[in-house]
């Protein structure tokens, strides 16, 4: 997996790629969103649109990502979702938890 | 016609997208569902997961092995692993909503037709994996066909 990032009006967005699928997915995750806090920066989007499947451990990666971003104040919010990820958020029942957007725009202007 | 494949790949995390990169490549002959297919290569990559890391506790030179047995419309698939396996009988799954883990087997149970856990003959653990790839299935949810 492969992280790249940008900001836009203090939300940081990013965009992944590849398999979502722990391990040392996990850790760079994890390590984005720590220097995001550190920085100030608690409200992020995680874009989906080149990530091609998500197994149950990188599932975790997202729920601790979310879990971490709440406890500093801030929000995770998906972007761009595949219909088959999608398709695991609603068996999984976590479509519950997490916003998704199929628009950047309207994504990041649900943090005003 | 019955067709059948065998992979063998090490336990490595790395080769996890391969066993769902064949079943797409076979799935691309076959008059089937795409989102069907999308299902059951979700439920192989967990099947996989669950073979390198509890099964083989991701030691690279234990391979797992995955065998595709390809009907007319449905295809089985058996994931072996050297491990002592799990009672699937007494399977609950978590409450918890916000836990790290635990989904492999709610997604392979939610997205097969069949789910069986057991020994093989040879003594490793297997994970078979049943699902039939109704070509409908598409029509029925795309919007472009006429759905109100």
């Amino acid at each position: 997996m492969k992280i790249k990032e940008h900001r836009r009006d203090g939300v940081a967005i990013l965009e992944m790629s590849g398999k979502l699928m722990g391990g040392p997915d996990a850790e760079s995750f994890d390590e984005t969103l720590k220097t995001l806090i550190h920085e100030g920066c608690k409200n992020v989007i995680v874009n989906m649109d080149k990530v091609t499947w998500v197994n149950s451990t990188g599932l975790g990666i997202l729920i601790s990502g979310y879990t971490t971003l709440k406890k500093s104040g801030g929000e995770l919010k998906l972007l761009k979702v595949s219909d088959r990820i999608e398709n695991i958020f609603i068996v999984s029942k976590l479509y519950t938890v997490f916003q998704s957007f199929k628009d950047e725009d309207e994504a990041v202007q649900s943090f005003a | 016609m019955k067709s059948r494949i065998e992979l063998k790949l090490p336990s490595d995390m790395a080769f996890l997208g391969v066993p769902d990169a064949l079943l797409m490549e076979l799935g691309s002959d076959m008059d089937c569902c795409k989102r069907s297919l999308e299902e059951l290569g979700s439920s192989v990559i967990e099947a996989c997961t669950n073979a390198m890391e509890h099964g083989n506790k991701l030691d690279p030179g234990q391979d797992i092995q995955v065998i595709y047995e390809i009907e007319d419309d449905r295809i089985v698939i058996t994931v072996l692993d050297r491990g002592p396996g799990f009672d699937f009988t007494h399977w609950q799954p978590s409450e918890e909503l916000m836990r790290k883990r635990g989904r492999g087997i709610l997604i392979m149970r939610e997205f097969t037709d069949l789910l069986e856990f057991g020994t093989h003959d040879d003594g490793r653990f297997m994970i078979r994996l049943t699902k039939t790839l109704d070509p409908s299935r598409d029509e029925d949810q795309d919007p472009d066909q006429g759905a109100d």
